[in-house]
């Protein structure tokens, strides 16, 4: 029981881990929360719910598009509209995302309405059994992708120019912008790059998560506490705050009635911030 | 500034106080309460206004307080049976003793943090007074004893209650632009270090900023308890509201003593014309206002500059005068706008 309660928490903990890593990574870089991710990751699951409805795309091929979708849409928000509020103070930038979010939930509501939506896959109930343990064949895919891409995003943060840049900028953007990086273009870049991170989580979610206009605001508190534990600026940081916070979960189901669970998860929030603000792994850039 | 002040300005303010007094006689029971509402958010902005636009802390969690004042009035009337007039200062009392207790705790914090901390404290309060069933009701909520009386007395009384509210915390906050407390709390806002340096124990200043925050916002959730006679924890910890709270601030003007008034009358009218037309798109509406109010009117329309409106970029892309050090954004970012105002 708690054996499988574990699988299933590194299972979907490896989700949490890219949602926290695109949500600290805009943190990190702008000092800016981004209230509006969770909404890009509910965008990118019905981006992904309409291809496989309409087009019978399946959400796993589906993801480079979404991706790029939310790319290009983060990039202009971040470009013409973030970028003139960038340094203000934290409740301007928190208020403007806020607005962002429920904008963005309205808009799904026109489009996708209130019910809930989620990707029926023909091998959903397809899975592995081993000793007494099942490894369903779909998380094992999501697992699989959301490594894949979070080693991916790793490289690029290390090894491309870009994502030098950003790590510079992140540090000192007078000093960035005084060898040559155009500060604008790197905010817009790394609120893309996060976008899609959240447009990849979406895609990935969509076929074991029923979705609706609402979902967007729920998880963007679970993104804030992935990225508390794990703390800011490091991709190993929000890998395990991730885990944790899947393993909590599951576990947590598995022994706390849940009347409790909703007081737990924000008392602990508010201890952690109280006693190590810093994160169990923060440091200053990527 | 003082001798700016003309006679006309006494002429029209006494205007506008002998409307507001008269208002409740001359138009219906809607209005009067649309009125009482409008003077509730502007009470409230004004009360985060004072930890949020003079201290620099951005409290998304201060729903705490309004909900704690509204439960202890509450209880107390329903449960120990007293009237109101001892329930309204407990209320405020058990407001400042927690936030003393939470500033304490979470004013050691910064920016988000601090913002995101004190949201979390409020939503496990949330939760407590949501399993607590023996004493608040729970998710059943509480009814409170309703004021004796018709409809146009209730709906009168607490037209003045919640103007009273308003006339209070804004003359207090008027106080607090202009005495050293108030210069304390604008010390830490525009650089705490800097204010340490200069001899203010900054968490101590910190904390009576917050507890007078608290102690107004937990006396309008005493009053608001009385006038909606029930309550229960969705709507008196609700975020959306603390939301409203800093898009009202934001539009009137953050720190300024009558912007959170502007703003409460700009939105709360606004609302109520647009919502009641397009009920499914309230909230993206309210989205873009947020969006707009931002984008435009960071300082409020009290301080809009219409000149450089639409020209106007702030910040990362304008120049060496962004300043500072990127972990200090909010500075930076303050001292800029300043210094483009005055040019």
């Amino acid at each position: 029981m708690i054996l499988q309660a574990i699988v299933n928490g590194i299972l979907f903990g490896s989700v949490y881990a890219m949602i926290g890593i695109g949500f600290s990574l805009v943190w990190g870089v702008m000092n800016i929360v981004n209230l509006a991710h969770g909404s890009f990751i509910m965008i990118g699951a019905y981006l992904s719910f309409t291809l496989y409805a309409a087009y019978r795309i399946d959400p796993f091929l589906s993801i480079p598009l979404v991706m790029a979708a939310l790319f290009l849409l983060a990039y202009g928000v971040q470009y013409f509209l973030i970028n003139r509020v960038v340094r203000g103070p934290s409740f301007v930038t928190l208020t403007f995302t806020f607005g962002l979010q429920i904008l963005i939930a309205n808009l799904c509501l026109l489009i996708w309405t209130a019910d809930y939506k989620s990707v029926k896959l023909p091998y959903s109930s397809a899975g592995l059994e081993l000793g007494g343990l099942v490894i369903p064949l779909v998380r094992f895919g999501i697992f699989g992708v959301a490594v894949l891409v979070t080693f991916l995003f790793y490289l690029f943060m290390r090894k491309t120019k870009v994502g030098i840049a950003i790590n510079a900028t992140a540090l000192n953007f007078e000093g960035a912008r005084t060898v040559g990086v155009d500060v604008d273009k790197i905010y817009a870049i790394t609120y893309a790059v996060s976008a899609a991170l959240a447009a990849a989580a979406g895609a990935l979610i969509s076929p074991i998560m029923s979705i609706n206009p609402f979902t967007g605001g729920a998880l963007v508190g679970k993104a804030f506490v992935i990225s508390i534990l794990g703390g800011l600026g490091s991709t190993v940081g929000a890998l395990v705050g991730g885990l944790t916070l899947g393993l909590v979960e599951t576990i947590g189901t598995a022994i706390f009635p849940s009347a409790i669970q909703d007081f737990l998860g924000f008392a602990v929030l508010v201890l952690v911030l109280v006693l190590r603000p810093q994160g169990l792994l923060g440091k200053r850039f990527y | 500034m003082q001798n700016t002040y003309r006679k006309s300005t006494f002429v029209w303010a006494g205007i506008g106080a002998l409307l507001l007094v008269s208002f409740p006689f001359l138009v219906t029971g809607f209005w009067v309460r649309l009125l009482t509402q409008i003077f509730m958010f502007a009470a409230l902005a004004s009360a985060l206004n004072i930890i949020s636009g003079f201290t620099g802390y951005a409290a998304f969690g201060n729903m705490i307080f309004f909900g704690l004042g509204a439960y202890t009035t509450a209880i107390l009337m329903t449960k120990a049976h007293l009237p109101f007039v001892v329930a309204f200062p407990a209320s405020g009392v058990m407001a400042v003793l927690l936030a003393i207790v939470l500033g304490l705790l979470l004013l050691r914090l910064r920016g988000h943090y601090f913002a995101l901390g004190s949201l979390g404290a409020m939503e496990a309060f949330r939760q407590i007074v949501d399993l607590w069933t023996g004493l608040t009701g729970g998710s059943q909520g509480i009814t409170v004893p309703a004021f004796p009386g018709k409809p146009f007395v209730v709906n009168t009384f607490f037209y003045f209650a919640m103007l009273g509210m308003v006339i209070l915390v804004v003359a207090f906050v008027s106080k607090l632009d202009k005495n050293r407390l108030g210069y304390a709390f604008k010390a830490i806002r525009a650089d705490e270090e800097a204010a340490n340096v200069m001899g203010i124990d900054t968490t101590r200043y910190k904390i009576i900023s917050w507890s007078l925050s608290a102690l107004f916002t937990g006396l309008i959730g005493s009053v608001y308890a009385y006038w909606f006679s029930y309550i229960d924890p969705p709507t008196v910890f609700n975020v959306m509201w603390v939301v409203n709270m800093f898009v009202i601030i934001l539009i009137g003007g953050m720190g300024t003593v009558f912007g959170p008034v502007v703003g409460a009358v700009i939105l709360e009218t606004v609302s109520e014309l647009v919502w009641s037309k397009f009920i499914n798109l309230h909230l993206g509406i309210l989205g873009t206002i947020i969006i707009l109010a931002v984008l435009f009117m960071p300082r409020g329309v009290l301080h809009l500059d219409w000149k450089t409106l639409l020209t106007r970029r702030v910040p990362a892309t304008a120049g060496a005068a962004g300043g500072g050090s990127p972990n200090k954004p909010d500075e930076a970012w303050t001292s800029r706008r300043k210094e483009g105002r005055d040019v």
